[in-house]
């Protein structure tokens, strides 16, 4: 079973790659692609920590066949930090800490921001909810919910 | 041999054709979710998958009052969830859509693969066979529909035959004066498989007390997800008072038939069976009633079990 | 409280931009030119001997390199401790299912799976044991008959499969019974549990050019993992490097040495870097988790609720190898009480399933639940306040600790106070809701610490520890360092370390890191800020007492202007008489230092379905002195989640035929999500330590002890119903409802015959 050829764009660089066609979207963004922040903690699509925005949402990348995301535009951890500054859900993790051993928190930057691009000014409770797909073991979730509503605020009152 | 390969299904056509030449070895993915981890845990192991996702228009939601719900095998569990008219006519099945795993496995699950994984603890499905949903089914043959209440054969098995996909399910409109929840038994909040999922439906006459019609689905108790019909019967043209929806309850109970597993006993979940049937009628006669509970409220009933 | 510059304030991580960025590299992410890719075979029976292996077929497959078994490894057994009762990969005999048979070596992780499944192992059943009652009395079939033969054997009681004991005795506990006015017998059992760490174990192994061997690990002990390397290789230490990459989670579980061996010997074999990574179902079934542990308590308690005595048994499973060794909960059998009589014994045994590992203070947790819900159970018999009965009885300064210490001054009785005024308790709440306490007990770790310190001509600080870093550990050390020397934060560089570069420290575990570690920092800095200050009076020509070190310069007290930068005094030491300024520290034990924290829980329990509703948790510690308030929080709410998720979803089952996990995935061991939650409280209290690094305590274990017991206290308080088994499911609360609980089995009869064969009158 050869590798098929696959055009993705990540990070915003249009990528062709070759791929195996077995090869899940996680396992090419790491092994292929060298992005190795995105995480993964159980290959069955249960802890969240290699959460990426596919076409726009977030998705557990650990279930998406890498074949089938042809022509998609993919964001990882990687892609959110400008050359000059973190992402304001990154900054707000960082100020309020929301991440401790760290292997769980590119997947729940990456929730955050999928739930922030819905909806700018979530509660506390749809913050949870839309978390409630990932796994922390260290932090007991309190300073990681604050982080987002923290960027959440930021990045409402800079538009 | 655990490689397997990968084949882009162009249209429905092409999906059957591809099916029908790599026989039994095949297998259709949507949202591969459930493929990808049997496929892992070595349950699953084909010589190809057919990919249906790049068929965009087996996507598709619509509703209209005189042909009801049409949801496209492809739809996502996030785009039922998210739907307004699901939401607002279908209650039952937007719950059990937003009981659903996680955020980001309801953005990749799809409406079909729910169905068609057949699993007894599957969220969408007792919401679906309370409405009555009807399934389309393409193959070699050509097209067919099927109650879904003759569809599920066993857990994982299906009426689907070798070259068969399903393509959309339908459920007709609900009459004025129905209301409907599903609430899913479990540990956890979130990102769990139900011990236990009941939904029911019910619709109210004019005068807003005798119930015109009742619909109870059971998850998890059984090889299949199925409907209690006698406890159905039970209230059919009856005032609905706290005493007849609890002798619902009861037969629901009774028609349940669980096992033992490391989520719960059987007892328990029979016993679950009857409070989750007592809860669902009651808050979908609110419903019916004309009792406006927003979303997430329903959210809340539907996911923290109790609360 | 005592001001600082850098302590008591919330600095961010030292590593949090990396962590956010993704750029943080944890073993898994390390990849090499030419790597190969490793996976393990596991025993798919739980006690058999191995009649035959056949790897040709493996052996055959393009894209394969190497396939070893047990007997490509030197015949050397291995242990955690004194005891070698373990082989690294099985030789001639399996113990449990799962225990790895052969690795593979191969191109890529996909062929290096097929090349699994064409490996036949022949095996010949042996009866299994699974349950450690059973595995206790006489006549049980034997886990390793030949117990007796191994290095390190030397244990006091002889027979089946009793691999430890441990105990502690105070007093006449008979005589102190019967003079009781009241004697309370309970037996409580808790559940398996894994530690959960997110980042699965991984390691690359590589064969250096000039013959040594380097392993990138996650790991939190990289000497141990060095050591125990060194010996089941069967090669000099000084042969291996350990580079601890960053860690995602350990709790315990990565103190040791894991799965490292494995790409080793696979790159020893094809001269190529070899990496392994387990996924999630190895996670739960190969590498030690706890099993669950059976408490017996039984007190003596005046009228006036004064308790007199204490006998505590502990009846653990240590699966089937000794791993992280026994029972620690037992010297916690006292909980926070002053008992003058007590006798307190743990039983481990041997059994066919995964051997176990350390998970945040092992055992204390199982045992927290048993005393403070046993505490609870006796005052509401008593008809005191369960809070009253508490205060009554705590341990205060100046009486004997279990261990024979004295008790340093602490914050016991604040922290009770704090949670008491936040709840407002003895609290009314309306029906099917209820609170619950539970007051725990801990101490700080210590073992060897080192610490160096250099000092950068810009100012700057080089540190450099062996300790890896867990629950920012790194960040609070640098704290320190900052503190100590009267400069910013960012100016202390915590160096990368790797066994060949960093002084031996003690593993992180065992709430040592800040207490102990930290002190090492202390008085490294103490080390250097004394060489700074005597090359500034030289210079400056001042006696070195007349000088001060505060905001990165040496300065002359009276007069502030004549001063040296700390830059400028290392510019000048590299030319000095003295030479460059290095501070170092290096220490073994300090004294014990107690940590205690009080915690309550608030339910609401449904009566028709069981389920119970965590509505609010309040937990306030004494933590001495807060190195970071925002970690220290960080700490003690994860900590405390981990508890709740031990009191009411997590339940690592066994099937007890076969001893096999039965539930190896997230999916279905149930950690708890955020939506679980109710916003946690957490509070501190400061009473300084006597001894820690600015009278710093340890605080990462005591928030996960806990919820068990304070929920089970709780739901007794919603609904009458005590439950004396975790985890406190919708399905034990609903029985006990319902009156058909099948409670948890009394144990007391049991003892009997150990207590016999203790040579006890019984
Ligand atoms: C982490 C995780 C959490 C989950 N949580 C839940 C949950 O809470 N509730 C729940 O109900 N389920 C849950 N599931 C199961 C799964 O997500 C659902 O069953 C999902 O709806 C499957 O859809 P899919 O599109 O991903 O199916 P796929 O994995 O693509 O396919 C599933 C099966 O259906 C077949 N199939 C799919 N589409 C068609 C079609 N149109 N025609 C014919 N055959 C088809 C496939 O051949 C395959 O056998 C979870 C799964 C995971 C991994
Ligand atoms: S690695 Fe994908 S969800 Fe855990
Ligand atoms: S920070 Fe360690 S798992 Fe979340």
């Amino acid at each position: 079973m050869n590798k098929q050829p696959l055009a993705i764009t990540v990070n915003g660089h249009e990528r062709q790659i070759f791929v195996a066609p077995y090869y899940s979207l996680l396992d090419t963004l790491r092994d292929e692609l060298r992005l190795t922040g995105t995480k993964k903690g159980c290959d069955e699509g249960d802890c969240g920590a290699c959460t990426v925005i596919l076409d726009g949402k977030p998705v557990t990348s650990c279930l998406v066949l890498a074949m089938s995301a042809q022509g998609s535009d993919v964001t990882t951890v990687e892609g959110l930090a400008t050359p000059d500054a973190l992402h304001p859900v990154q900054q707000a993790f960082i100020e309020r800490g929301g991440l401790q051993c760290g292997y769980c928190t590119p997947g729940l930057i990456m929730a955050a921001v999928g739930l922030l691009q819905d909806n700018p000014r979530p509660s506390a409770e749809e913050v949870k909810f839309a978390i409630g797909g990932n796994l922390c073991r260290c932090t007991g979730y309190t300073k990681v919910v604050e982080a987002i509503l923290l960027a959440a605020d930021r990045m409402a009152s800079q538009c | 041999m655990l490689r397997f390969d990968f084949l882009e299904a162009r249209n429905l056509r092409h999906a059957i054709a591809l099916l029908q030449r790599h026989g039994n070895d095949s297998r259709v993915v949507a949202g591969s979710t459930d493929f990808l981890v049997r496929w892992r845990q070595g349950f699953w192991r084909p010589a190809a998958v057919v990919n249906l996702k790049g068929i965009a228009s087996l996507g598709r939601i619509s509703f209209s009052p005189r042909n009801g719900l049409r949801l496209g095998a492809l739809a996502t569990v996030q785009s039922v969830e998210s739907n307004a008219h699901i939401r607002r006519r279908y209650q039952a099945l937007a719950t059990g859509a937003t009981s659903f795993a996680g955020v980001q496995v309801r953005n990749l699950a799809t409406i079909g693969g729910n169905v068609c994984n057949a699993s007894p603890a599957g969220d969408t499905l007792p919401a679906l066979l309370a409405f009555d949903a009807q399934c389309t089914i393409a193959g070699p043959q050509g097209t067919r529909t099927l109650p879904l209440t003759e569809f599920f054969l066993g857990p994982g098995r299906t009426a689907l035959e070798q070259g068969e996909v399903l393509t959309q399910l339908t459920l007709p409109a609900p009459m004025p004066r129905t209301g409907s929840l599903y609430i899913k038994h479990s540990p956890r909040g979130a990102m769990d498989i139900a011990t236990v999922g009941v939904a029911s439906v019910v619709t109210l006459e004019e005068d807003g007390r005798t119930c015109r019609d009742a619909r109870i689905a059971l998850g998890a108790v059984g090889p299949t997800p199925f409907r209690a019909t006698e406890a159905e019967n039970l209230l059919r043209g009856r005032t609905l008072t706290p005493g007849l929806l609890g002798q619902a309850a009861q037969a629901a109970e009774a028609a349940a038939k669980p096992i033992d597993d490391v989520r719960g006993s059987a007892g328990y979940r029979r016993a679950m069976v009857e409070a989750l049937t007592t809860r669902t009628l009651q808050h979908a006669l609110q419903m019916a009633s004309g009792r406006a509970v927003t979303f997430e409220e329903q959210r809340r009933l539907a996911v923290q079990t109790a609360f | 409280m005592a001001t600082f510059k850098v302590l008591e304030q919330n600095n961010p991580r030292v590593d949090a931009w990396e962590k956010v960025t993704g750029r943080a590299t944890y073993a898994g992410d390390v990849y090499l030119p030419g790597m190969l890719m490793c996976k393990t075979l596991g025993s798919s029976r739980s006690h058999a001997r191995i009649v035959s292996i056949d790897t040709s077929r493996a052996q055959a497959l393009p894209g394969v390199r190497a396939v070893i078994t047990g007997v490509d490894f030197p015949e050397i057994r291995f242990g955690s401790g004194a005891l070698k009762d373990r082989y690294i990969m099985a030789r001639d005999k399996v113990y449990y299912i799962g225990e790895p048979v052969a690795a593979v070596a191969a191109e890529d992780e996909i062929t290096a799976e097929e090349a699994l499944a064409l490996i036949d192992v022949q095996y010949e059943d042996l009866e299994p044991v699974v349950d450690p009652l059973t595995a206790l009395r006489a006549g049980s079939p034997s886990v390793h008959p030949d117990l007796e033969s191994y290095e390190g054997y030397g244990f006091t009681i002889e027979g089946g499969n009793i691999c430890t004991l441990l105990d502690a005795d105070r007093g006449d506990v008979e005589q102190a019974f019967q003079d009781a006015d009241h004697v309370f017998e309970d037996t409580f059992r808790s559940q398996g549990i894994n530690q959960g760490f997110l980042e699965p174990m991984a390691c690359v192994a590589n064969v250096e050019a000039n013959g040594r061997l380097t392993v990138w690990a996650s790991t939190q002990g990289p000497y141990q993992v060095r050591a125990q390397l060194a010996s089941v290789l069967d090669m000099p230490l000084s042969n291996i490097k350990v580079i601890p990459m960053e860690l995602g989670g350990g709790f315990g579980a990565k103190l040791r040495l894991a799965f490292e061996a494995f790409p080793s010997l696979l790159s020893m074999k094809t001269g190529s870097p070899v990496k392994l990574i387990n996924n999630r179902e190895e996670v739960f079934t190969q590498n030690g988790p706890r099993h669950p542990v059976t408490n017996y308590l039984k007190t003596g308690v005046n009228k006036d609720g004064t308790i007199v005595s204490r006998e505590a048994y502990t009846i653990f499973d240590v699966g089937a190898y000794l791993g992280a060794g026994p029972n620690s909960g037992i010297g916690h059998g006292l909980g926070a009480y002053d008992i003058p009589n007590f006798r307190l014994r743990s039983y481990a045994a041997y059994t066919n399933k995964v051997y176990v590992g350390s998970y945040r203070a092992s055992g204390v947790a199982d045992m927290t639940f048993a005393v403070e819900s046993h505490m609870d159970m006796i005052a509401h018999n008593l008809g005191m306040d369960p809070l009253d009965f508490r205060l009554k009885n705590a341990i205060k300064e100046g009486d004997t600790a279990v261990n024979g210490s004295r008790v340093p001054r602490n914050g016991l009785f604040e922290c009770l106070a704090a949670v008491k005024e936040r709840l407002g308790l003895p609290r009314e709440l309306p029906e099917g809701h209820g609170v619950g306490i539970a007051l725990c007990e801990w101490r700080s770790g210590t073992g060897p610490s080192t610490a160096s310190i250099s000092v950068n001509e810009d100012g700057t600080v080089s540190l450099l520890t062996g300790s890896v870093d867990i629950s920012g550990s790194d960040t609070s050390l640098a704290s320190i360092a900052a503190e100590s020397l009267g400069i910013a934060m960012d100016q202390v560089i915590v160096a990368r370390r790797d066994t060949d570069l960093a002084p031996f420290t003690g593993p992180s575990g065992g709430s040592r890191i800040v207490y102990s570690q930290g002190k090492a920092v202390e008085l490294a800095a103490e080390d250097a800020r004394n060489k700074l200050l005597a090359l500034a009076a030289d210079r400056l020509g001042v006696p070195q007492d007349a000088l001060a070190c505060a905001d990165g310069s040496v300065y002359v007290q009276d007069n502030p202007p004549q001063s040296l930068t700390l830059g400028q005094l290392a510019a000048m030491s590299v030319t000095s008489r003295s030479g460059p300024i290095v501070g170092n520290a290096s220490l073994s034990t300090l004294p014990y230092a107690p940590v205690f924290s009080a915690q309550a829980a608030e339910v609401q329990v449904d009566r028709d379905t069981g389920q119970v509703k965590l509505t609010r948790y309040v937990q306030c510690q004494d933590v001495g002195v807060a190195i970071n308030p925002m970690a220290v929080e960080g700490q003690l709410e994860g900590g405390a989640v981990q508890g709740i998720g031990r009191a009411l979803t997590e339940d690592m089952q066994f099937d007890p035929e076969t001893g096999a996990v039965r539930n190896p995935s997230f999916a279905s061991y149930l950690m708890p999500l955020a939506l679980d939650l109710p916003e946690l409280e957490t509070l501190l209290v400061r009473v300084p330590s006597e001894d820690g690094p600015f009278g710093a305590r340890a605080v990462a274990e005591p928030p996960g002890f806990g919820p068990p017991a304070a929920i089970a206290n709780a739901i007794y308080d919603a609904v009458g119903v005590r439950i004396r088994e975790l985890p406190l499911s919708g399905e034990r609360v609903l029985a006990a409802l319902r009156g058909e609980g099948n409670d948890v089995a009394y144990i007391g009869d049991e003892l009997q015959e150990l207590k016999r064969a203790e040579g006890l009158a019984v």
